[in-house]
């Protein structure tokens, strides 16, 4: 048997990468990865942009959302879905305005349970003011689809895109805590905490609208980059920032918020809690001169646990690493994640 | 009249081979010159009536810091000359010589040290020709003061005419490159840990002091820091345990001589020579019953590792301490490399130590200390550093092109190799650290410059998880160089093949922790059939499942219940109290025991199985601590008749002899025998089935003693050849030499 997709190709992580750069990026001419003047898969980001000629940015992103189980501690996958492509226009810079969705149900799936998801998702809408201008919706035959199974397109406009380009000197700033969407999911599919009580860990899902435009008002061009760490978490998108603009960037462990028990999980179960996903945090790489004012802002915005993890260092040689500072002041290499287990430890 | 033009290859530079060869050829009366060549070889031209003579000599004695590999002899014309002089060193390389090691303070200097005359006596830094720091304070190729750390200590009037006589210097001095006395050599301080100075007459002295009252103390060496700690103390050892945040990991302890060693551990013959020895290594000895070391030094452990000072500095500080000995163990935090400058030392160790003593002696190279210890009656390398390190290892092939090979990830090394030489970096370490990482990287470009190599073929780990495979990516776009991957246990196969000078096929056991496999499982107990490049798996350990990947190897208790629900069906609830997560964990585990994602033929984590499972050891708060602990359990153990096929019965007889009260020695030592027995077996079958007289054994796990032992019993009786590593280190720090021997193939 030839070679088959595995799950880690999926996984948001190298293996993704690699498997997204020999299916498509290698075999699509340049001139076709973008709308001219806009920004598309010729460069990593969250979402594409497509110039509008009066200096403005059509940003469009597409998603799908599938989660096991459908409603976890903290939210469902209809608010996944709905603050996930919202949340991707934002960190493009754009202001959402739209959203299409595509919604595929396996037979058998209870009604109840369809309308709860759609509701979360219609109020996520409602209470952001987005409309929902188009969609799609199918039932597959049972044991086709495993429950169901939505995608979303965002739609959005920018002034100004904050297409992702670290600076030498940046300061890192999360909103927030980090870690929380993941650590709730991965615990719920291994069993180890039931719905409802979810000892203690609890999806951080949320549009960040509230968070980013006024962010976006205020200190747009002092923003360099911006990533919701949600595949991959935050290290990966440190990684991706690293590689694609060739600098060092160095966190300081301590400094990351990470609440208790999502440290505590991804302890036992093995894994780097920087590498959980989150589904309402923002990670930004801001310019020195605002940082400390940034995280004031956030912070008067109920973002309370905003901080500056790190900073962006200019590299000669070692260029695209992003090293860890431990509490015993060492230097970690903080790597992408992976989807396999490949063990190294000897 | 005769003449002769002599390239002499070896260890020759900086080891006092031009003095030597001066000296000689004064006293044989013959004329001409020798000189350094930049690439590092030695070229000699005499001319005289006793020139034939003078070839002889040479060949045939000399001192034992210079090894000579090759000596080209070639016929010349004669030029007249009157004398012999040490001309200025050329820049046209020739053929490259090795770059010194590093050497312990031989005996004449320390004599000196004690009773000399006033420029040297008490003198912290004595060294000469055939002692003293060589590639640690070396910036660059050739060896001359002027590229040594030695530069910013100009020389006095007397060591200056030392230095420019042979009647003078003697053959100790004359010519030597590193040549200091009291007068002008480097100065000694004492700081407190927050870098300020601590007066005092003498501070050696104070710091000796200091260490007896059981103050810990870093004291700068000849690669690095070392920290002292007074080792008869547990509440001194408990703290600097807690400092460093080391709960168990073996400390070294040095001893003043080989007297006040034999109080601590059991010394017979071979390790006095391997202990006393220019290279001074650790070396793990036996306990002694009635040892006055803390049992907190070495935990759970039946060795101690042992070794003697090697400069003026660590002799006189000791010797001034109420003990005699003391725990010095490198200068670093966990994970980390060890400091080689005061900044470091300050920022790295000031949480650590209550007192610095430094120097000013810059040291270029970090060089960690080496260790060794008897595997199977064989001195086995833990690790290749000082002394030895940067020696070359000389191969059976010719390598078409130079070579840089990466290594592995932990507790490594790299290489760079040419010609039919392979030079094995020092030690590096662990390379999840970015400051390792960066040694690895810089020590290999020095290597390359240092011996002038162009258009490498490069060499990796198939591991796409280690950082030297991604260190070994950047080269290659830098470079745009051809880059081989080698599969782990094939490049380990390939070490001890490299080692023994073996050009021929043969049957590998290759037993560690893990590697990276064809199928993307964890290998580790391998058994191969080797065909230079090519190679079969012919056998291995049987698969078991490795539930959380690495988190297996951190928490042995994954292990055990991986091998208790392979032999038994099930797994014991008891387990989860060895889980950090506690019950929840092994419900995680237990589940995907069930469906398991990766599958391991280690040998280590076998190892960890039965420790945790014979409750041996629960943790691994250093690399191999669980297999370690298990082979200290089994000594002065007895064998038990265990019968089993492969090592999952084994795991199961073990765990029926334990539970039906078998002493936990015999237990311990019985597994580790039959498992050795067990792979000897599968390997004599391959031999035999393929044709091949040799088997080799390499690995990190094949240098436990017990293993050894049942698989060389085997080999042995079936009637084949058996080898086990000598020049090199089985572990991880051997991997480079495969890889480079690898391309020999290619
Ligand atoms: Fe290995
Ligand atoms: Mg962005
Ligand atoms: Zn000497
Ligand atoms: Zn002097």
């Amino acid at each position: 048997m030839g070679e088959v997709v595995k799950l880690a190709h999926g996984a948001g992580s190298v293996e993704t990468s690699q498997i997204l750069e020999s299916l498509i990026f290698s075999k699509i001419e340049e001139r076709l990865k973008k709308v001219e003047g806009g920004l598309g898969i010729d460069f990593p980001d969250d979402a594409a942009a497509i110039p509008m000629g009066d200096g403005r940015f059509l940003v469009v992103t597409v998603d799908s959302y599938t989660v096991n189980p459908p409603f976890f501690p903290g939210g469902d996958i209809g608010v996944l879905a709905a603050s996930g492509s919202i949340n991707d226009v934002l960190m493009l810079g754009g202001k959402p305005i739209a959203l299409m969705d595509a919604i595929i149900v396996e037979e058998g799936f209870p009604l109840e349970d369809l309308r709860r998801i759609v509701d979360s998702m219609l109020r996520v809408l409602r209470e952001e003011g987005v409309a929902l201008i188009g969609g799609d919706f199918k039932v597959m035959p049972k044991g086709q689809i495993d429950k169901i199974a939505i995608a979303t397109v965002g739609i959005g406009i920018a002034d100004r895109l904050i297409v992702d380009r670290p600076q030498p000197g940046d300061k890192i700033v999360v909103s927030g805590y980090l870690g929380d969407h993941g650590a709730a999911i991965l615990a719920r599919q291994i069993g180890i905490i039931d719905e409802g009580s979810g000892g203690g860990l609890v999806s951080d899902v949320k549009p960040l609208t509230r968070l980013m435009l006024p962010l976006v008002e205020k200190y747009g061009p002092h923003i360099h980059a911006a990533r919701d760490p949600t595949r991959g978490g935050l290290a990966m998108a440190l990684n991706d920032w690293a590689k694609a603009s060739g600098t060092v960037i160095i966190v300081e462990e301590s400094a990351i918020p990470i609440r208790p028990q999502v440290a505590y999980y991804a302890n036992m179960l093995g894994i780097d809690p920087l590498a959980l996903a989150s589904e309402g945090a923002a990670v930004l790489s801001v310019s020195p001169d605002v940082a400390e004012e940034v995280v004031e802002f956030m912070k008067k915005l109920g973002f309370d646990n905003a901080a500056i993890i790190g900073e962006v260092r200019k590299a000669e040689r070692y260029r695209g690493y992003v090293l860890l500072k431990t509490v015993v002041g060492g230097l970690r290499i903080l790597e992408a994640p992976r989807g396999d287990l490949v063990p190294r430890i000897c | 009249m005769r003449a002769f033009k002599i390239y002499a290859v070896g260890i020759v530079q900086g080891v006092g081979f031009r003095p030597y060869v001066k000296m000689l050829a004064d006293s044989l009366g013959v004329a001409g010159y020798v000189k350094n060549m930049g690439g590092g070889e030695v070229e000699i031209f005499v001319e005289g009536e006793r020139a034939a003579k003078f070839v002889e000599a040479l060949w045939n004695s000399r001192p034992r810091a210079i090894v000579l590999e090759e000596l080209i002899v070639q016929e010349a014309e004669p030029q007249g000359r009157r004398s012999f002089e040490i001309l200025k060193s050329d820049e046209e390389a020739r053929t490259p010589s090795n770059v010194p090691p590093d050497l312990a303070i031989c005996e004449e200097c320390l004599r000196e040290v004690l009773e000399g005359d006033e420029r040297r006596r008490g003198y912290y830094f004595n060294s000469c020709s055939f002692c003293g720091p060589r590639f640690s304070v070396m910036r660059r190729l050739p060896y001359d003061r002027e590229n040594t750390s030695w530069v910013s200590f100009p020389m006095c009037p007397q060591c200056a005419a030392e230095y420019s006589s042979p009647r003078l210097g003697g053959v100790r001095r004359f010519f030597y490159q590193g040549i200091s006395c009291k007068l002008d050599g480097p100065r000694v301080r004492l700081l407190d840990s927050s870098g300020k100075p601590v007066e005092s007459d003498n501070p050696v002295l104070k710091a000796a002091e200091l260490v007896s009252r059981g103050y810990i103390v870093a004291v700068k060496g000849i690669g690095g820091y070392h920290i002292f700690a007074r080792a008869t103390d547990d509440s001194v050892v408990a703290e600097l345990r807690r400092r460093k945040r080391r709960p168990s990991q073996p400390f070294a302890v040095m001893a003043l001589d080989l007297r006040v060693a034999e109080r601590l551990v059991h010394i017979d013959e071979r390790a006095a020579s391997l202990l006393t020895s220019p290279q001074r290594p650790i070396v793990l000895l036996p306990k002694k019953e009635d040892s006055p070391i803390s049992p907190l030094v070495a935990p759970g452990l039946d060795k101690e590792g042992v070794f003697l000072p090697y400069t003026a500095l660590q002799y006189l500080l000791l010797a001034h301490t109420d003990d005699k000995f003391a725990v010095a163990t490198s200068g670093n935090v966990h994970g980390e490399p060890m400091c080689k400058d005061l900044k470091c030392a300050l920022e790295k160790l000031g949480r650590v130590v209550d007192y610095l003593l430094d120097h000013d002696l810059e040291i270029v190279h970090r060089v960690d200390d080496s260790v060794l210890r008897f595997t199977n009656g064989v001195p086995t390398f833990l690790r290749r550093s000082r002394g030895y390190a940067p020696a070359w290892i000389r191969i059976p092939r010719r390598l078409k092109r130079p070579v840089v090979a990466f290594g592995a990830d932990l507790q490594t090394a790299g290489a760079v190799a040419f010609e039919d030489k392979v030079v094995l970096t020092q030690y590096i370490g662990d390379l999840d650290n970015f400051d390792a990482l960066k040694d690895l990287d810089q020590e290999l470009r020095w290597f390359f410059k240092a011996y002038r190599l162009r258009d490498p073929v490069l060499v990796c780990d198939k591991n796409p998880a280690y950082n030297s495979t991604r260190l070994c990516k950047e080269w290659a776009e830098e470079l745009g160089a051809e880059t081989f991957v080698v599969q782990h246990h094939h490049a380990h196969a390939l070490a001890a093949a490299a080692d023994a000078k073996l050009d021929e096929p043969f049957v590998a056991i290759a037993i560690d922790g893990v590697g990276y496999g064809d199928d993307g499982m964890a290998w580790g107990g391998e058994i191969l059939f080797v065909e230079g490049a090519k190679y079969v798996r012919e056998r291995h350990l049987r698969y078991v499942p490795m539930p959380g990947g690495d988190l297996a190897a951190l928490r042995p208790a994954r292990m055990a219940a991986a091998y208790f629900h392979e032999a038994f069906g099930e797994v014991p609830m008891w387990l989860a109290e060895r889980l950090p997560g506690g019950l929840p964990e092994l419900e995680v585990v237990e589940r995907e025991l069930k469906a398991p994602k990766l599958f391991t033929s280690s040998t280590g984590r076998f190892l960890d199985a039965v420790a945790a499972a014979l409750g041996v050891a629960w943790e691994r708060t250093y690399e191999g601590e669980p297999a370690i602990r298990l082979e200290a359990a089994a000594a002065g153990g007895r064998p038990l008749p265990l019968e089993a096929e492969d090592q999952v019965e084994l795991f199961a007889q073990a765990v029926e002899a334990y539970r039906s009260r078998r002493p936990l020695k015999d237990v311990a030592y019985s597994v580790q025998l039959k498992l050795g027995s067990i792979l000897g077996t599968w390997a004599c079958e391959s031999a035999q089935r393929r044709g091949v007289d040799t088997v080799a054994v390499s690995g990190g796990a094949a240098v436990n003693d017990f293993i050894i032992a049942g698989i060389a019993q085997e080999i042995v009786s079936c009637g084949l050849r058996f080898i086990q590593h000598i020049r090199a280190p089985p572990g991880d720090e051997g991997i480079a030499l495969g890889q480079s021997y690898m391309t020999s193939f290619t």
